[in-house]
Parts: C-alpha cells; sequence; structure tokens
C-alpha cells in the first residue's frame, strides 16, 4: 500500500525548528500559488525544494498559511514518493529497479550497497553523506541498470563499478 | 514577437522562417542529440566540445546544433552532420575526446570517421517508420524550426475551414486509438465529452508515464514538445467549451517539464494559446501539474484528482470522466503519444495516417526496446509489425549468444509473450488475445536467465507498493498473490498453493475498483499460462530453471548441473592443491569424471558468476584436471556399499544412463545386471564420441569401476523382450537404450552407395571397423554428431569436407568449441545450404544437389523457418555423404507390454519418476527424450535409480532425486582475495598441433598444468559461501 516506509515521520527522533526565514519563504510560496489548481502538492513540492525535506514542523506551517487540515497534508505526502519526511543526505542515491534494470541486474546493485557499503534502502549514512533510495524507473531504460545520484545518472552500472562512482561523491 | 493574429501571419511567419533557416542550412549542421539518454552520457559535453573545435579551427561553414533524442539510447551521445548539398551522416557512442577526429576527419578533411557511424542500412534504422518522432532532428526548445515544418498549421486549419464534428470525424476515419493502454477509440471518447452537458470542460494529457520500462512518452515530450500543444488545442477545439488543459507529467522527468513548458511559454507567445487564437475566438490555454511520483495516478480518475491536489485515489466509475471529470467537469484524457498523433492527421489526413498499421490498428506505435537485446531504445514501428522482427531484426537478438525466452510487454498491468509467439503482430487485438496488453508501450526482452515466476513476484511487488488501499481486493488479494508467490520461489509452495494464487488473481482482477488492481494479476496469469511448467519447477522440483530465486539454490553452477555437482566444493579442493580429495567429491555424485571432463555440454559455465568480470570458470576442464590426476596417480574411488540387498535389477542398455543408474543402485547394495546390444559398454560415450575427443582407455577405466562394485556387465546381449527378465527374477528393470537410429533426409539418392549414416559411420570407426571414406565428403546437418562425423572423415583421409546446414550459425545445435575446431582443422562450414537430391553415377554417390535457404517467420521454437530459394539450385560433386539430420530411439523391442511408445519411437515415461505404464519398469535418457546430451542421460540414470530403490522398498515414488554424497568431504570455506577478484582471464585451453590433429586420432584437448589448474581455480568467486552463511 502506499504508505512508504521513509515517509514516516521518526517519532522522537529529530525535532527541527523552523527558523524565521523559512517561515517567510514558505508564506510567500503559499501566496504565490494561491488560486492555482492543485495548490496543495504544487507547495508542498516547492517547500521541499526549500527545506530539503517535509518534517511535521514544517507540514504544520503550511497547514497554517494554507487553511488545510494538517491530516490531509499527511496524506498527502504520505501517499507519494516524491515527498519525504526524514531528512536526505548530501547525496541521493536512486537505484532504479524498473522492469528493465531489474531484470539487468539492478537487485544485485542494492544488495552491493547493502552488502559491501553499509548502505541501508530507504535510510541516510549517520555522516549524512548518502541516502539509499530505490526508485520505479527513471526512464533510462536503455542504459540498465541505472542509478542516480542526485542528477547524475549513472549507466549500466555493475557492482564491481559501485567503488569507483561513490569515491568520486565526497 | 507580436501575437501572430490570423492564419496569414502564421503563414507568412513560416515562409519568413523557412526562408532565414535555409540560409542557414546552406552551411553544413552538425546536430547534437540532446535526450536525457543522451545528456547523462556526456552529450553536452560533446557540443561544447564541437562548439570549440568549430571556432578554434574557425570553421565558418559549419553551424552547430541542438537536436532532439533519436531513440538510440544506448549508444548515446549520438550526432548527426547534414551537408547543404544533401547526404547524412549519424555518429553514436561520441564523447568529448573522439570530437576533435571527427572534426578533422570529417569537417575539414571530408570523408566520414567510420569507426562511430551508423550504418544507415542497419534494419534498426531501415524498419523504423517515424512519424510521431519526425521532429527529432529539429531542436524541441525552438518553436520557430517546429513552424517552419507546418506546425500548427493543422490548428490554423481546424479553426478556419473545420467544424468540431469535421474534426472528430477526421480522426475517427483514421482510426486514432488510445496509445497509453487499451485502445479505446480516440473519436468516440472526445464524441462523449462533446456530448456530455456543460459549459466548462477539459482535455488532459497523461504524461505520468509510470510503467517500469517504459519512456516513450518522455522521449515525445522530450523530443517533439509542440505537437502536443498543437493537439491538445486541436482537441479542445474539436471538443468545445474546453479553455483549460492540463498536462500531468511526472516529476521524474525533469527534462521533459522543462522542454514542454518552455513550449508552453512560447506558444503563448506567438498567439497560440491564450485568447483569439490565430484571431479567431478560440481561447484555450495550458498547463503543466508536475506529478509527484504515484503510480496508479495514470489511472484517469485517480489523475484527475492528483490535479486537484489531493490524494490520487481512484473512484469508482461511472461516473466516466466523459461526464464528470476534472472538477466535476466533462473532461477528455489522452494519452501522450495520441495527442501527439493528432496534428499530423489533420494536416496530412486520415487516409495518410491509416496507410501504414493493421485494419483495426491503424498508424504507428512508439516502443521501448529494453532488457536482453542488443540494440536497446525508442523505436516507432507501423502497428502490426511482428514481435520477432521487433525483437531479433530492430532489436539485433539477444546478447551474449543466451536463448530467447519471452517479451514483458504493457508493463505492470500486461503480461509475457513466450518464444513460440514471435510472429504474433504487435497490435491492440492479438497482443491481448495472448492475455497481455500493449499498454503504452513498454517491451522488455527477457532471456533464458530470466525467471518467470520471479518476473510474476517483481510485478506483484511493484503493484502492491504502488496500490492506493481504497479497495479491499487490491489492498488485501495483491499481497495475499504476492505471499504465495514468496513462497513459491523459497521452494516451500504446494500445488494447492497455485491454484489458490489463480483463484485469487481471478478475484482481484474482476473485483478492484480500477484499473490497477484490475490489471495486477496480469502477470501472475500470463506467466500462469505460457510458463506454468516454470512454476512447477520450483513447487515439484525445488529448482529454478533461469536461476535467479535464490532461496532454491547455494551457487548457479551447482543448481544448474543436470546432476548436481559441487562444482565450488571440486573447484576449491583444486585451488587448495587437494587434487585426490578433489576426484572424490565429484565421484560422490559422478562415476564419469574423465568422460565428462571431456565431453559434457558444460551449462554449468553459462550461469557462471564469474561471466560478470569476464569470463566463466573453465568448469569442466579443471574437472577433467582432477579426474586425470587421480588417474594418472592410480587412485581409484570405490564408494562404499550401503548394504547387501537381494533384490535383482535389470538395466538395459550401457550407455550413461545406465551405467550411472546400476552404479547407484550397485551402491545401494541392490544386485545389478546391465544387458547391453553391442560389444561394448559405455553406449554412445563409446561409439558416438570419437577417439580424439574421448579416448576409449579413459572410458574403460571408467567402467571398469563401476564392475568392481560388483555390477554385472553382459555385452553382445540385445534383450527382445522385457516381459522374460521379470520372469528371471528381475524385480524391477530401467530401459536406459539411447537413440541410436539415424533419421532419414527423405531426399532422392538416400540409398546410393557412399551414403553413410552419421550414427553408423561414427560407431563403425569407433568399434575399429575398416571404413572406406571418399576425397571429398559432404555432411549434413548442425549438430555434435554432424561435427563428430565432419571431423572423423578428415583424420579418415577424406581431402574436403563440406558441412552443409540449412539455418544460421548461431542456430546449430554441435558445441561451439566443437565448431570451431572443425573450421580450424579446414572443415568448410556452408549456412542457410540444404540438400534436396543425392546425385548418382551408377550405384555411387557422385554428388549432393543443394539449393540456398532463407530464413522467414518464426516457428514455435523461436526459430526462423527455412525456405528453399527458387532457382537456387546447384551441384556440389562429392563422393561420400553423412547424413546427421537426426537420431531416434530404436524401441521396437517393446511392445504389447504395457509400455507407451510416443511418435518418434520415445518411450512414455513419467518425465520426474522415470516410471513407464509397467509396474517396475522404468525407463530414461535418450530413449525418452530423444537425443540429449551426456550429463542430462547420466542425471536420468540416477533419477531412475532413486524410483527404482524406493520402488523396491515400497516407498512412494516422488520427484525429488536424493542427492546426498557417499562419505562427507570437507570443503575449504575461503572467500577470494581482493586481488583474486581482479580482472583475470579465463587461462587458455592449449590443443595438439594442427598436423597431428588431422591425421591422427589422439586427444585434441590438452590437460591443464597443475599451476594452470590452481590459477584457474582460483578465479572462482564462491558463490555457495555468499548465500550459504
Amino acid at each position: 500500500m502506499r504508505q512508504r516506509g521513509k515517509a514516516k515521520p521518526v517519532q522522537g527522533k529529530t525535532t527541527m525548528k523552523v527558523g524565521d526565514n523559512t517561515l517567510q519563504q514558505i508564506h510567500k510560496v503559499v501566496e504565490a500559488t494561491n488560486g492555482q489548481t492543485g495548490a496543495p502538492i504544487r507547495v508542498l513540492q516547492q517547500v521541499q525544494e526549500l527545506v530539503g525535506y517535509l518534517p511535521p514542523e514544517v507540514l504544520e506551517v503550511v497547514s497554517k498559511e494554507m487553511r488545510i487540515p494538517l491530516s490531509e497534508l499527511y496524506g498527502i505526502t504520505s501517499f507519494y514518493s516524491f515527498f519525504s519526511m526524514v531528512p536526505k543526505g548530501k547525496y541521493v542515491i536512486q537505484v532504479c529497479l524498473g522492469t528493465s534494470c531489474y531484470v539487468k541486474g539492478g537487485q544485485k546493485i542494492i544488495d552491493s550497497l547493502n552488502k559491501d557499503f553499509g548502505l541501508e534502502s530507504g535510510s541516510t549514512t549517520p555522516d549524512g553523506k548518502f541516502s539509499l533510495e530505490t526508485v520505479r524507473c527513471l526512464g533510462c531504460c536503455g542504459l540498465s541498470p541505472v542509478l542516480a545520484i542526485n542528477e547524475d545518472i549513472h549507466r549500466k552500472v555493475k557492482p564491481s563499478k559501485l567503488k569507483e562512482i561513490l569515491s568520486s561523491y565526497q | 514577437m507580436k501575437r501572430l493574429a490570423s492564419v496569414e501571419e502564421l503563414t507568412k511567419l513560416r515562409d519568413e522562417i523557412v526562408e532565414r533557416l535555409s540560409k542557414r542550412d546552406r552551411k553544413t549542421q552538425v546536430k547534437v542529440h540532446l535526450g536525457t539518454c543522451g545528456i547523462s552520457s556526456g552529450a553536452k559535453k560533446v557540443l561544447e566540445a564541437f562548439h570549440r573545435e568549430v571556432e578554434n579551427r574557425k570553421l565558418s561553414d559549419v553551424t552547430v546544433l541542438k537536436a532532439a533524442c533519436i531513440g538510440l539510447c544506448d549508444r548515446e551521445p549520438t550526432v548527426t552532420i547534414i551537408h547543404p548539398a544533401g547526404g547524412k551522416t549519424t555518429y553514436y557512442d561520441l564523447s568529448e575526446d573522439k570530437v576533435p577526429q571527427v572534426v578533422e576527419q570529417h569537417l575539414i578533411k571530408g570523408y566520414v570517421a567510420d569507426e562511430w557511424k551508423l550504418n544507415p542500412d542497419d534494419p534498426l534504422l531501415k524498419l523504423q517508420e517515424i512519424r510521431v518522432m519526425h521532429n527529432q532532428d529539429l531542436d524541441p526548445m525552438s518553436i520557430e524550426e517546429y513552424i517552419a515544418r507546418d506546425g500548427y498549421q493543422a490548428l490554423a486549419k481546424v479553426l478556419t475551414n473545420m467544424k468540431p464534428e469535421e474534426v472528430i470525424a477526421e480522426i475517427g476515419k483514421a482510426g486514432l486509438r488510445g496509445r497509453g493502454g487499451a485502445g479505446f477509440p480516440t473519436a468516440t471518447k472526445w464524441t462523449f465529452v462533446r456530448n456530455a452537458s456543460g459549459d466548462e470542460k477539459y482535455v488532459v494529457c497523461n504524461g505520468d508515464e509510470g510503467d517500469p520500462g517504459a519512456y516513450m512518452n518522455r522521449a515525445v515530450l522530450e523530443g517533439n514538445p509542440h505537437s502536443i500543444v498543437e493537439g491538445m488545442a486541436i482537441g479542445a477545439y474539436a471538443i468545445g467549451n474546453v479553455r483549460q488543459g492540463y498536462a500531468y507529467v511526472r516529476a521524474e522527468y525533469p527534462l521533459a517539464i522543462e522542454t514542454l513548458n518552455h513550449a508552453i511559454d512560447q506558444a503563448r507567445e506567438y498567439g497560440l494559446l491564450g485568447k483569439d487564437i490565430l484571431g479567431t475566438s478560440f481561447e484555450f490555454d495550458l498547463d503543466i501539474f508536475p506529478g509527484a511520483g504515484a503510480f496508479v495516478c495514470g489511472e484517469e480518475t485517480a489523475l484527475l484528482i492528483s490535479i486537484e491536489g489531493k490524494r490520487g485515489n481512484p473512484r469508482q466509475r461511472p461516473p466516466f470522466p466523459a461526464n464528470k471529470g476534472l472538477f466535476g467537469k466533462p473532461t477528455t484524457l489522452n494519452n501522450v503519444e495520441t495527442w501527439s498523433n493528432v496534428p499530423q492527421i489533420i494536416w496530412k489526413g486520415a487516409e495518410w495516417f491509416g496507410n501504414v498499421g493493421t485494419a483495426s490498428s491503424k498508424g504507428t506505435k512508439t516502443l521501448c526496446l529494453v532488457g536482453k537485446v542488443n540494440n536497446t531504445g525508442l523505436v516507432e514501428v507501423p502497428l502490426g509489425t511482428s514481435l520477432g522482427k521487433i525483437v531479433f531484426d530492430i532489436g539485433g537478438g539477444i546478447p551474449n549468444g543466451k536463448r530467447y525466452k519471452a517479451v514483458q510487454i504493457g508493463g505492470p498491468s500486461g503480461g509475457v509473450i513466450p518464444i513460440e509467439h514471435l510472429n504474433t503482430p504487435v497490435d491492440y487485438e492479438a497482443v491481448t488475445a495472448l492475455g497481455a496488453i500493449m499498454g503504452s508501450g513498454g517491451l522488455v526482452v527477457m532471456d533464458e536467465d530470466s525467471c518467470m515466476v520471479d518476473v510474476a513476484k517483481f510485478f506483484l511487488q511493484f503493484t502492491k507498493d504502488e496500490s492506493c488501499g481504497k479497495c479491499i481486493p487490491c489492498r488485501a488479494g495483491i499481497p495475499k498473490m504476492l505471499e504465495l508467490l514468496t513462497k513459491i520461489t523459497d521452494g516451500k509452495g504446494t500445488m494447492e498453493d497455485l491454484a489458490i494464487l489463480e483463484e485469487l488473481a481471478e478475484m482481484v482482477g474482476s473485483a478492484s475498483i480500477c484499473g490497477l488492481g484490475q490489471t495486477a494479476p496480469n502477470p501472475v496469469l500470463t506467466t500462469l499460462r505460457h510458463f506454468r511448467q516454470e512454476y512447477e519447477a520450483h513447487i515439484i522440483d525445488k529448482r529454478c530453471p533461469a536461476v535467479v530465486c535464490q532461496a532454491l539454490f547455494k551457487a548457479p553452477c551447482q543448481h544448474t548441473c543436470p546432476v548436481g555437482l559441487d562444482v565450488p566444493g571440486y573447484v576449491a579442493l583444486i585451488k587448495a592443491g587437494q587434487f585426490d580429495r578433489a576426484c572424490n567429491l565429484i565421484m560422490q555424485r559422478l562415476p564419469f569424471p574423465l568422460s565428462v571432463g571431456r565431453v559434457c555440454h558444460h551449462p554449468c559455465e553459462g550461469k557462471c558468476r564469474r561471466t560478470q568480470i569476464e569470463e566463466p570458470i573453465a568448469i569442466r576442464h579443471l574437472k577433467r584436471f582432477a579426474a586425470d590426476y587421480a588417474f594418472e596417480h592410480g587412485l581409484e574411488y570405490i564408494p562404499p556399499i550401503k548394504r547387501r540387498r537381494k533384490e535383482k535389477v535389470a538395466v538395459i542398455g550401457a550407455g550413461p544412463a545406465g551405467l550411472s543408474a546400476a552404479w547407484d543402485l550397485a551402491r545401494e547394495g541392490f544386485q545389478v545386471t546391465v544387458f547391453e546390444a553391442l560389444p561394448v559398454a559405455g553406449g554412445m560415450m563409446a561409439v558416438g564420441i570419437p577417439e580424439y575427443r574421448l579416448p576409449k582407455n579413459v572410458l574403460n577405466r571408467e567402467i571398469e569401476t563401476i564392475k568392481k562394485l560388483g555390477v554385472d556387465m553382459r555385452l553382445n546381449t540385445p534383450i527382445s523382450d522385457v516381459e522374460s527378465l521379470l520372469k528371471d527374477g528381475y524385480q524391477a528393470v530401467f530401459i536406459a537404450t539411447g537413440a541410436h537410429k539415424g533419421d532419414k533426409m527423405g531426399i532422392k539418392g538416400e540409398d546410393l552407395n557412399g551414403v553413410f549414416d552419421a550414427i553408423d559411420f561414427l560407431r563403425e570407426v569407433n568399434l575399429g571397423k575398416h571404413v572406406v571414406v571418399g576425397q571429398k565428403v559432404a555432411v549434413v546437418g548442425g549438430g555434435n554428431s554432424a561435427v563428430d562425423a565432419a571431423r572423423v572423415a578428415l583424420r579418415k583421409g577424406a581431402e574436403e569436407i563440406h558441412l552443409l546446414y540449412r539455418r544460421e550459425r548461431r542456430d546449430m545445435p554441435a558445441i561451439t568449441e566443437e565448431i570451431e575446431a572443425a573450421k580450424e582443422e579446414g572443415i568448410h562450414i556452408h549456412c542457410l545450404t540444404a540438400p534436396v537430391r543425392v546425385v548418382g553415377h551408377g550405384d555411387k554417390v557422385a554428388g549432393v544437389e543443394c539449393v540456398r535457404i532463407e530464413l522467414k517467420e518464426f516457428d514455435k521454437s523461436g526459430r526462423r523457418t527455412p525456405y528453399q530459394i527458387q532457382d537456387s539450385e546447384y551441384i556440389m560433386p562429392v563422393d561420400t555423404l553423412i547424413k546427421a539430420t537426426g537420431q531416434r530411439p530404436d524401441t521396437s523391442f517393446l511392445g504389447g507390454d504395457g509400455i507407451g511408445i510416443a511418435k518418434g519411437g520415445t518411450i512414455v515415461a513419467d518425465l520426474r519418476t522415470l516410471a513407464t505404464g509397467r509396474k517396475g519398469i522404468f525407463a530414461g535418457g535418450d530413449a525418452v527424450t530423444g537425443a540429449a546430451t551426456v550429463i542430462e542421460a547420466i542425471a536420468a540414470g540416477q533419477r531412475a535409480a532413486c524410483s527404482i530403490r524406493r520402488y523396491l522398498q515400497g516407498e512412494e515414488l516422488t520427484p525429488l532425486v536424493e542427492r546426498n554424497g557417499y562419505v562427507p568431504i570437507e570443503v575449504p570455506s575461503v572467500m577470494p582475495t581482493e586481488e583474486e577478484l581482479q580482472e583475470r582471464h579465463r587461462l587458455r585451453i592449449a590443443q595438439i598441433a594442427l598436423a597431428d590433429k588431422k591425421t591422427s586420432f589422439k586427444e585434441v584437448v590438452l590437460p591443464y598444468s597443475t599451476k594452470e589448474a590452481t590459477e584457474e581455480a582460483s578465479r572462482c568467486l564462491r558463490c555457495d559461501l555468499e548465500v550459504g552463511e
């Protein structure tokens, strides 16, 4: 069901305070989106861009600004895979598990990242450097298996190449 | 830019741009294709490099431009160079550092840099019909280039010359069907919305391409964005009362969003969106809604709800969106590709559109050809093109010589289409009839290494994650199905689970609210329909034939081996220098290590994981090394006999199947007698395989060992009556008489003197009889017997040998190494050639009349059917002809005893227990399966021994073979070191000198030295430890 592990709030782990500057920026976003179709999703996309993720504290601010119940925003945030309620690493590694990548060994890349590099799917390394996610089709099936690190797409990845790829992100 | 106020202004602008561009086009144009795949492969750097080079070298007659993706995803970056005088060259696999060379050679010296040039005759290009993707040579960021190519003329035409009903009629006449899924007729959908009451309606473009393995919409959005804008404007006009449209594009496609946004802005600026378009009263605007990542939003009601900014839960239909859609208003929702087709249909006409495709599926379809296929990428073909043509001609077939298995079409809602349907035309009806759907056009090719149960599991995992949870059948049913599938792939499934799985699949499909749940069972249903035997292998045999489901095996090599040899174990022992123990370990499961180490077709090597680094381990050759070592050092392994039993068992046939059954049964303590019609034991290993591949002294040594276990071997003793054996006190019989009868070719002159059957020929030579071979020999066939016969004929003094095979080289069933060896020895191989008549001189062979063959449509085995080419007959003068076109069992000694005989003479037996229709009588090996391989025959012998033991001890026959060794042998558990994991190629296997090969029957392949063997063994990745921990 669409209730992804990574979207769940981490109980009692981190509490973040929303600074004045961020408050103002969120206010601006809400104002600029006012009246547009599908405003809540558009606002959440832009706020996530600003803050990096959507912790409960931020959702509360958006809820007040937009006059939309927090429960509804939580419903949206937990539904769409684009939204994250936990902070992400400096580099987000997305390993594609679309059909093409899967038949060409995408799972082996995940296994290697888990086993050889201690990266766990859906979590961030303690130093905040890497987050690992699995995604369903980045639309680069011709290059499969692929993984994306932030904006860069790495093509035809083999487990034996991972060390080299990761070491270029420091 | 001033808004265009009339159609005339648009046309004038077009003419101006054409004029302007024609000046630009007087220069040589370098077009760098910048799609997502290109950019991720470094196309932007290539673009910069071209700019830099052209500037540095002051090439004033060259202009560097941007263009859209051309679909050759795995050969990116691509660049097309167009000469003003005509002539176009496409380069692929370019990189920044190759650019100076291309500039130097092509732009300065004026010849084509062949190395990276795409051959214009490549079927990849030739068989395509580019329509939707037709603007791939333009800069998608430029509205002017689009206008120059009659862009927005279709919109102008409908606004000024066509009534809305006429537009819909034209689309209807063209037969355009929805390109996103089920193929619903577009005109019908538009008519519904047009006829719905309401003065506010919407048009929406579905660009939430969420199917894993599909990205054609991304390419259209990135490459031809204005065609979507124009198409939607035309749709808005045709439907009426539409002032606003939305394009829902998934957020994972940032470049697509950027490109389409840019196109929309430009269209507004030019007055092609907004109020009073082209000076008419028509008003329409378009907005993008970036999807936030939810597969279910590809479903129409969910997508529309998502645009409203809510959770994308689908809702029950009716009411359909045509009546109650976005914001409760009548809405049409069409796919990206559907919209993109609209302007061309209007501008070029319905007839033009329908001049490709089939009667009910007209036009073209973009497809994503991905997975295990050589040319991966985006292709566009006429609907109705056969699957085989797409995979093998356009796609260039399967990489690494692997065998094609199936394509998965239509994503998680679709299904798999197996090899026997390669002739299926890819159109809506034909694909649906096979249980799949066309879907958006994702076509994932799968080969022998793809497990169909695992594929079904993959898609269910996907739909389980993506289910919105609103309705129970989908929310609860899919996880339950996934649970059952996981049970099966873990080897814990039962046949009852399979029945429940099927029942659940039907239920989820019929009871779910939306398309996601309704189609989610399709991957399960189609794999069950076409690959039920794979499910059964997981359940009954606890085997994953594709060697994917990890819970079922330790190492892939061992799992692939028909007798389950502990390959990592003996390879590790060789690495540790314990060669005698390595041989003993092999002999726990195999009484023929010397022979199998020489002649096995080694399926294990095909699955070796070392291939991911370079090549597979030389498993077969290492086995031979260990066996040779024991042989040369006089070490003999005779396993302990469990306990003496009094029951007598008869084995008919002393081939690999019969002898391995005898070995296992003797070890159990039974009194075993083997009856052999020939004067030698060993079956095909003795009389089929030539001396130079398997020396007799080697084979005989192994047969002697079997005798030492107490097996009574009676040669020259054909059995004519199975019944009499039972009367003689044998309580069980195993029939393993092999397949020793050669098939006829069915052509004239087959009975002339000088025509041999390969099986007879090889037997006579092997038995040391006097065989006279002529000077010039033709061998007909492509299997191991054909290659063996050819190489034996050479050694028997023939001067010229021609091997005739009716299909292509890659289709030859013979072991690759043997074909290579034959070529090296100077044997001429003529593929696509078939004999039609043996020409006689008196009663002797004087020649063979051959025809050339062309291969056409695919047959059920996935091979192309050979057809004779007219008037291509020619006569090849030969004095000897050896036919090796197939062999079958001679089962004429059976009959009337309750044992069934199938067409083709094979014995009918249960493939798992090997029980025949007659109690106490079992059959296996080539006599049951038709000609197969040595290792498969050995596996059958072991299976038979297991069943016979169970039968004699009153146990139930079960399909599982006991694979316990006789005495435990400890294997070192040492993982390979970092150094051993470095790229190290397989050690070369030496052979005797060519001159010796041609003139003697000396064994051709030389063994590894001790040093070589330990080194090769150290390449092993020890997959058994990795998973076994």
